[in-house]
């Protein structure tokens, strides 16, 4: 288990002999990077049994390995390593196993691709860095990775950097998470000052012990948990996430299942104990949950973009996992992010295989593709009904954990009654955009007649995650964790560390209400999109502000726009002015007139004559020797 | 040393040193043909190394160095004409007058 580190040193390897060596490698080099994937994913898996029986034999604290990093003498010591828990083991199973699947898919959806090396080495490091980032036993370590994969998604995002949307939307999804980045960073420093260490497990015991300040840890708090904002895209940083599917969709199936997004979900996991010494801190992570997740969940029903529903219903759930950690319950938020992983990259990648396909990605223009794309078509059926929640699909499971997560713990009743409303409306939008992608007639029929089902290398991929979508939510029963060789079920494998483990106990009133909400979703659904969708056009029409506003995402982005250019640019002016009248002006190009007119009035004084140089020449000498004359007495 | 030269003292070198010293100088500044103010440069240089042979006459006889400094001044002044009347040669050839006021093209 202390030898957790060669989990991501396996693909930075695999990105440097991509990055030195791709051009001259069979197939570009795409196996070398798939093989240590594969053998990273094989160790988690092994490394998984050992914490499985560790726990199994007692009182399991995780295990933590490190190293000196540098050292400055009589100051501080900053330690560098890795720390290995349920948490950490979940983020690693979650992130190898998609980013495996991703791969391989790659390898048929990028296929003759220019940059198709380049492709690979960067998915590796990405993978890597989020891989750095769980195993992280300190806060330092932790940032430098969460900014490597900021980096790399940038890059993934503007792959097609010829494409104006696709750089644009690299930007956005950069700056938009470095302004939470930065609270991080911030964050990070002022506990650094207040506990004078880096280690995550030194400063939650101190911030539980009432050791830190508590102005300062507040402060603290609110930074980092800005941090997790960013990058899991939480209301009002989520802008970025929706367009970041300018990427390859393989890409957004890695950054909104595995690498990127859950991040923050991991980052909040991990320093719960500190946000749960701060007044209200619970409370701010519920309702920003709650925010994202209504607000996801009512852009998603007006969204043409199949990817762009997808990328809502991916806020969605980030929402409810945020809301699920709010509770404190730690081991439901970590069993969502878990079917959610395969659900995700599920629905991404059989977006992929749809575009891939029809090389259309526009609701409005598919349709009927149901029997042309036999393998595709019932995929994405069966990632939708997870996402909506319907039994017994993983989604339900992982979905059911939280609102009894959230209904046994401190919050108050209303975010349960909030988290069913959502509910219908999640499963309304997936039934949407599933029927106008698949039903009803084709809207255009070039498009419909050169549809065709993708390669193996795509389809494969697609029914493994189908499978899991469907199975893989059972494994909060004990005979289901037994029997896959763990000690015992989810939640009692996943657990909030100090607070024991669980067992897995229905609440029938809870799920026979959410069920019969997700029923009720699916088939007002039904009834709005199907066929010809004539209730749904009536809607839009009966009510076009709101229709307005759910098409245009409650104009947020719009706000931003309006927000940078009157006042960061406005800034941006006066400071340009403060640069061009002061800076410039003044300071450069005086600087340089000063010197010129200096040398205007210098060289009037040259008349070019040898008498007046030779008389200068003399009076200099006479005047020096007048001088020392007199000095010397 | 008094046979050196008889009732002439080291203060009669110095005063001749001065007097040649500020002809050369009058010289250099006074006049305007370029040659002229050569041979002055010249005559300023004899000065001093009368005012060396003299010291080194009068104050140590022992040693040689004013006059072996003479002798480096001589060579190097031997060199200084040759490269000045080179230049003042051109500069003749050029321009038909070696009259300094009229070459005051060394300017901006």
């Amino acid at each position: 288990m202390g030898d957790a580190w060669i989990l991501p040193a396996l693909p930075v390897a695999g990105f440097v002999i991509l990055l030195l060596l791709s051009p001259w490698l069979p197939r570009k080099g795409d196996w070398v990077a798939i093989a240590l994937m594969a053998t990273a994913f094989v160790l988690v898996i092994a490394l998984g049994k050992d914490v499985s029986d560790a726990i199994g034999a007692g009182s399991f604290q995780g295990t933590a390995r490190s190293w000196q990093w540098f050292n400055v003498p009589g100051y501080i010591e900053i330690r560098m390593g890795t720390f290995v828990d349920q948490i950490t083991l979940v983020m690693l199973f979650c992130v190898t196993f998609i980013a495996l699947l991703v791969m391989i898919y790659s390898t048929g959806y990028m296929h003759g691709d220019r940059r198709y090396g380049w492709f690979y080495a960067i998915v590796s490091l990405f993978v890597a860095s989020m891989l750095a980032l769980v195993l992280a036993d300190n806060l330092l370590l932790l940032y430098f990775s969460w900014e490597l994969v900021g980096l790399c998604s940038m890059l993934l995002i503007g792959y097609y950097n010829e494409k104006q949307s696709a750089a644009e939307a690299s930007k956005k999804a950069f700056i938009t998470t470095r302004v939470g980045d930065v609270g991080l960073l911030i964050g990070v420093l002022i506990l650094f000052t207040q506990t004078h260490t880096f280690n995550i497990h030194h400063i939650l015991s101190m911030a539980e012990a009432g050791q830190i300040n508590e102005r300062w840890l507040t402060a603290a708090a609110i930074c980092i948990f800005a941090g997790a904002c960013g990058k899991s895209a939480q209301f009002p940083l989520h802008v970025w996430l929706p367009d970041a599917m300018e990427g390859p969709t393989p890409v957004s199936a890695l950054i909104h299942a595995a690498t990127m997004v859950v991040a923050g979900v991991y980052l909040v996991a991990r320093m719960l104990p500190l946000f749960e010494s701060v007044d209200g801190m619970m409370e701010l992570i519920t309702t920003i949950g709650l925010i994202t997740t209504i607000m996801a969940a009512l852009i998603g029903l007006a969204q043409r973009d199949i990817k762009r529903v997808v990328a809502y219903s991916t806020l969605n759930s980030l929402g409810l996992m945020f809301v699920a950690l709010g509770s404190g319950a730690v081991g439901a938020a970590m069993l969502y992010l878990f079917a959610h992983a395969f659900f995700k990259a599920l629905l991404f990648l059989s977006c992929g295989s749809v575009i891939h396909a029809t090389e259309e990605q526009e609701v409005d223009k598919l349709g009927g593709l149901w029997g042309k794309l036999p393998i595709t078509a019932p995929v994405f059926a069966v990632g939708a009904l997870a996402m909506a929640g319907l039994a017994p699909l993983s989604g339900f499971w992982a979905k059911d954990e939280i609102l009894v997560g959230v209904k046994n713990g401190e919050m108050s009743q209303l975010v349960v009654v909030a988290l069913l409303i959502s509910l219908p409306i999640t499963a309304m939008y997936m039934t949407r955009v599933t029927l106008l992608t698949f039903f009803g007639k084709p809207k255009d029929h070039h498009v419909h007649e050169h549809a065709h089902e993708s390669a193996p290398a795509m389809t494969l991929p697609l029914m493994l995650l189908a499978a899991l979508a469907l199975v893989s939510g059972f494994v909060v029963f004990d005979g289901v964790g037994k029997a896959l060789g763990f000690h015992s079920g989810w939640l009692g494998f996943v657990y909030n560390l100090g607070e024991g483990p669980e067992k897995y106990s229905a609440d029938w009133a809870m799920s026979i209400s959410s069920v019969v909400l997700v029923v009720f979703g699916l088939a007002a659904g039904w009834w709005f999109w199907s066929g010809e969708a004539k209730p749904a056009a009536r809607a839009a029409a009966f009510s076009p502000l709101i229709y307005k506003l759910l098409l245009n995402r409650f104009y947020i982005d719009e706000v931003y726009q309006l927000a940078i250019d009157h006042v960061v640019l406005a800034a941006g002016q006066v400071v340009a002015v403060f640069d061009r009248a002061v800076v410039n002006d003044t300071g450069v190009n005086g600087t340089g007139e000063a010197t010129d007119f200096l040398g205007w009035i210098g060289k009037h004084q040259q008349t070019g004559k040898i008498p007046n140089y030779a008389l200068a020449i003399v009076i200099g000498v006479v005047v020096i020797a007048v001088v020392a004359f007199g000095y010397r007495g | 040393m008094e046979d050196v030269a008889a009732g002439v003292s080291l203060q009669h070198y110095v005063v001749l040193s001065m007097i040649l010293f500020s002809i050369g100088v009058y010289g250099v500044l006074a006049r305007r043909n370029a040659v002229l103010i050569l041979m002055s440069v010249e005559l300023m240089l004899n000065a001093v190394s009368i005012n060396m042979v003299a010291f080194a006459v009068y104050t140590a006889p022992s040693l040689f160095e004013g006059i072996i400094f003479a002798i480096f001044i001589i060579a190097v002044a031997a060199a200084e004409v040759g490269l000045a009347l080179g230049v003042i040669l051109r500069i003749f050839r050029n321009r038909g007058t070696a009259n300094v006021d009229e070459v005051n093209s060394l300017k901006w």
